[in-house]
This record gives structure tokens, sequence and C-alpha cells, in this order.
């Protein structure tokens, strides 16, 4: 990370739209997707696949929900729901004999329809009445879900999702679906960063920031607010998908309550709106900071040889956890990608930068 | 109450931007009325007008912000009363705004982009297959961009946050961006409010040559009346939405109900 820059050249326009228009950054991002191909054989199968699988799918739902929330700025409260579309859309699908690939899809394209259904809701209300028109959708899906024993088999029940398989390949193996949810992050990635560079990108900016300026440049805010939705639909589904297929193996009504939206906005908005790396910070804080200070505190506690009661244990995650958000979002109000954009632009002309002040 | 002329307000044959008979009323406020404007192709027309006599108005009824309650606006003869803004962009018309309308949290680069934004596709499939289908196009309007960029000099800012920069420079962000839409009407509403004198002249010069070398036609909405008897070829004067006078600048400005509606009455 420790490198020196004298002052970006771009000789052609090419080179000027690259994602990463720094050497620096292309190494950064070439050395983690190595890291990420040669993972299994390095992290043990109990640490890749019960927190970095989960990781890697939850980052690409919230890049989903990213791309409506941070960059054509429509608060999404049921995107939980909107999950459970696709991923009971696929299990049924697969149990119905339809190959992975195609019953992935299914499952996308049906929560793009009915994530499409909350957009109706954006055209008409802004702001604050979106989020509750949107939160009040999730409430309904809730009840469909746990009333529709066709679906989910009730309240009470779960869904086997049938032995993953893609390309002919039955994947059983903690290595395999690893390597799924790996791929589908990386897609995911690739297509969010592409959208920082082209046409349709700058369109969803311009129908968050000024929606009559929007307008008189050409832009439809109605179309490309319906775009937005269902393209973070699609994401949601397939996400939702792969979560149960390689990570819950059954599914039930609860993974995808509204307090699973909640945390999919949070994660977005502490990683920051609109910040493809802040979506990585955000969910590895949501998801894996709790766990991580669980330990540290069974661990600090067996050391000083005190007894720290259940109950007590039980809530000091939580309470670490809810202080690390503020004290992230106090930090920094764009979150934790613009926390790391800092500091890459201050190591980029260290020690250097002394000399521009 | 007839309206006096110092010259009548021309044909619509040929005329790049046509309107006739514009009422617009926001409940028992008629902020403009029987308003006729004619514009012709290459011309710089200049429209003024006290506070609140309508001219944005008018503005906002033909880029259909504000559809007109009566009265037609044609463009190079289609008749494009009332059609939604996003879809006047699309028919060549591109206009900036009193109080600034760029997006603050993009790049000046972006902002100026999102003025090809009717002359490129937007698509999921093509954001997601950008080095196959979308990079061509990128580049190609990106040197669009950057001849518009080079005329109005602002290579040094490209790759600036807009939110930053000091007001003239966010003018003339704002005038790329609707420049390189390529108008056939180019709508500018006060591009030189809260300019210096040295900034005014850059902006006029601007817009000369944007006609010259890109032979848009302009609707130039200004109170700076040395701007307008500067550079304008004929001029229309509202007041309490109403036409007071239209013709050359030089006699517009000379006419006793202009110079009533500016500086107070003249009678007595």
């Amino acid at each position: 990370m420790f490198y020196r820059l004298s002052g970006v050249h771009h000789a052609d326009y090419v080179s000027d739209t690259r994602i990463f228009k720094l050497p620096a950054d292309r190494n950064l991002a070439a050395f983690i997707f190595l890291f990420g191909l040669v993972a299994p054989f390095i992290i043990p199968s109990l640490y890749l696949n019960s927190y970095i699988l989960p990781w890697l799918i939850w980052t690409a739902a919230a890049l989903g929900l990213n791309l409506v929330t941070g960059w054509a700025g429509q608060l999404h409260l049921g995107y939980a729901a909107v999950m459970a579309v696709g991923a009971y859309s696929a299990i049924h699908a697969a149990r119905f004999g339809i190959p992975w690939e195609f019953a992935l899809i299914i499952g996308g394209l049906s929560s793009s329809v009915i994530g499409s259904l909350f957009a109706f809701a954006a055209l008409r209300v802004k702001g604050l009445y979106l989020a509750l028109t949107t939160l009040a959708m999730q409430f309904v899906m809730d009840w469909v879900l746990t009333h529709s024993p066709a679906i989910t088999g009730g309240s009470h029940a779960s869904l086997q999702s049938p032995t993953l398989a893609l390309l002919g390949q039955d994947i059983t193996s903690d290595a395999g679906y690893y390597y799924v949810a790996f791929g589908w992050c990386v897609l995911v990635t690739i297509f969010m960063l592409n959208l920082k560079r082209t046409g349709l990108g700058r369109a969803l900016v311009a129908v968050r920031e000024k929606d009559f300026a929007a307008a008189i440049l050409g832009v439809n805010s109605f179309y490309y607010k319906i775009l937005a939705f269902a393209t973070s639909s699609f994401i949601a589904g397939v996400s939702g998908a792969l979560l149960i297929a390689t990570f819950f193996f059954l599914a039930a009504p609860e993974q995808f309550s509204v307090n699973v939206s909640i945390q999919v906005l949070a994660m977005v908005i502490v990683g920051g709106l609109g910040s493809v790396i802040g979506s990585y910070f955000g969910v590895a804080l949501i998801l894996l900071v709790p766990g991580l200070v669980n330990g540290l505190v069974v661990a600090g506690s067996a050391g000083l040889g005190t007894q720290i009661n259940v109950e007590t244990l039980a809530h000091i995650p939580n309470a670490v956890y809810g202080a690390l958000i503020v004290v992230v979002l106090l930090i920094e109000p764009l979150g934790l990608g613009k926390l790391y954009g800092n500091i890459r632009d201050y190591l980029m002309v260290w020690p250097f930068d002394q000399l521009r002040k | 109450m007839m309206t006096q002329r110092t010259t009548d307000v021309g044909t619509g044959d040929g005329a790049i931007l046509e309107c006739r008979g514009i009422e617009r009323r926001f409940g028992g406020i008629v902020a403009v009325t029987g308003v006729d404007l004619v514009i012709q192709p290459k011309e710089i027309f200049g429209l003024v007008g006290p506070n609140g006599s309508g001219k944005t108005t008018l503005t906002n009824a033909i880029t259909g912000f504000y559809p007109p309650n009566t009265g037609t606006v044609r463009l190079a003869g289609n008749d494009i009363t009332g059609t939604a803004p996003h879809k006047v962009a699309k028919l060549g018309v591109a206009r900036t705004f009193q109080n600034l309308a760029l997006f603050n949290g993009m790049s000046v680069l972006d902002n100026i982009l999102l003025g090809r934004h009717i002359h490129m596709k937007q698509g999921v499939l093509r954001t997601a297959l950008y080095w196959w289908v979308a990079q061509r196009e990128e580049i190609e309007n990106r040197k669009i961009v950057e001849e518009v960029i080079e005329f109005l000099q602002l290579e040094s800012i490209r790759h600036e946050l807009v939110d930053g920069l000091p007001i003239g420079l966010k003018k003339r962000v704002e005038l790329a961006r609707a420049l390189v839409a390529e108008p056939q009407l180019l709508i500018l509403d006060e591009p030189m409010a809260g300019m210096n004198q040295e900034e005014k002249g850059y902006m006029s010069r601007f817009i000369l040559d944007a006609r010259a070398e890109r032979g848009v036609s302009v609707l130039l909405i200004e109170h700076h009346m040395d701007v307008i008897i500067g550079i304008c070829d004929r001029m229309l004067a509202l007041n309490y939405g109403e036409m007071i006078a239209s013709g050359i600048p030089r006699e517009v400005v000379k006419h006793p109900r202009v110079i009533e509606a500016y500086v107070g009455g003249t009678h007595g």
C-alpha cells in the first residue's frame, strides 16, 4: 500500500475511464481477487463457510440495495422481502426439476417483477413516505409468506433446498459453495463498478440529485426509478437464492423478516451510499463484528479469570457494535467507504502532502 | 388590453421556436398571458422583464415543466405544447437554470457527459458488458464532451466535484452541459446573474461563439441590459406576464413602457 504518486497522467480516454485508474489500486484489486481464488486452500473451511461465504453473499445483496438507495436515491425498507421472493422462487423451481442456472434466473426475474411493484410506490411518494411504503410492503410480504403453506410450508415450516448443481456439476463441497458465492459477488461488483462510468449510472445519480434537472437533459426519471428497482431486485433475488442454496440450506420466512431489511440498509449506510468498496466494509461490520466482539469478550473474561453471566455476554456484542455504527457515522457520514478513501488519498502522497499545504 | 409594439413579432415560417398566445395560470394568478414569441434559426433572442414578470414561467411553458393553459408552442414547425420535459429535451431543446441545476455529487466531467444522455444508449446489459458494448460509445461521447470542455476552457477542473466550484465556473459547466446536447434551441435563464463585468464578458463571448461555431439559436433571459443590447438580435420585454415591447434591442429599451416597467412611471 505504500506507494508514491506524482500525478496521474492518461494519454487516452480508454485509460482515463478504467475502473482502477491507479496502478496501486489495480494491483490491490488483483491481489484481493487472487486471494479470493486461493482462499479455500488457505483458510480453514469452518471460517471460510461460516464467515467469508455469508459476507460475500450479503455484500452482493447490499450492493443491489446500494444501487437503488445509494445510486438512485430511493429509500427501500423492504429489501429482505424481495430477497425472499427470489429465494423461494428459485428453490421451488429447482425442486420442480429445473436446472439451477435457470432456477436462479427465475428467482431473480420474479424478484424483479415484485420489486418493480415497490417502484410504483416510488413514482408516487418520496423520502420518508417511500420508506414507510416499502416497509409496509415488507410486512405484507411477511404475512403472505407465513400464511401460504404452498410457498413456505407455513410459519414454522422450512423448505429444503435441493442439491446445488451448476454447469452439470453437483456442488456439495465447502470449497464449491465458496466459489459460487465468490463468483456471484465478483459479478455484482464488476457490474456496480461499471455503473460508475456508464450512462446508466450517471442517469441514476441525476434522478437522485435533481429530478427536474435530469428531465431537461432527457432523463425520464420514472423509467430509471423502475429500472433501478428492477435491477436491484434481480440482484436481491439471486443473492437470496444463493444464501439458501449455499449457506442456510433450509428456507424459512424468518430469514427474510423486517429486521433483516433494516440490517441490509444499515450495511449500505454504514458502508457508504454509492460506494462499492464501502458495501464490503459495511457488511463486514454488521455481519462479522458481533461474532468477533463476542469471541473477544469470552476470551477476555477467561483471561482475567472473571465470570460474566450469560445474559451480559449476550448483550455486550450488540452494544459494542451499535456503538461502532454510531462512531463510524459520526466520524464520516459517508460511511466506511469514504473513510477508506480518505486514508488511501492520504497515503497516496505521504509524506509529500506537506508540500501542498 | 392591447399591447403596443415597436415592431411585430415576426412570422413563424422556418422559425426554430414559435409560441402563440401563451397563457399560464397558477390558481387565480395569471403568470403569463397572450405572449407571442418567434425565434429564427441562429438568432440570439433576449427576454427581459422585472422580477415576477413571467420570464421563467414562459420558459417552463416551453420546456414542459408547466404546460401552458392556452396557446401553442412549436419547435421547428412541430407542435410540442405540453410535451413532458424529458421528451422536449430529446427534440432538441437544452436549457440552463436561474439557480443552477448541476448535480453536486458528480464531477464536472460526469455532469457534462450527462448532457449527452439523449445521444447515448443506457441499459443494464450494456453496463454489465461494458468492454464489449458500451466502451466505444462512451469514448466517442467523451471526445465530443472534451471539445466543449476545451471551448469553454474547463480543462483544469474536469475531474473536480461541482460542489466546490465558484458560481462563475458552475454557470459555465451548466452551459457546457447544455451545449454538448447539440440542441437546436438553447434556453439560458440568467446565465450572468451574480457575475462581475469580466465574467459577463467571457460568458457573452461564449454565447456568441456557440452560435457561430455550433449554429444554435438562443433564448437568453437576462437582467443586464448591456448584455442584451450587446449580443441579442431581437428581444421581448415582459411585465406582469404581458408583452410590453418586442423588436430590435436598441429600440425596445427606449420604449416608454419598458422604461416605466424598469425605472418607474414617466408621467407626471
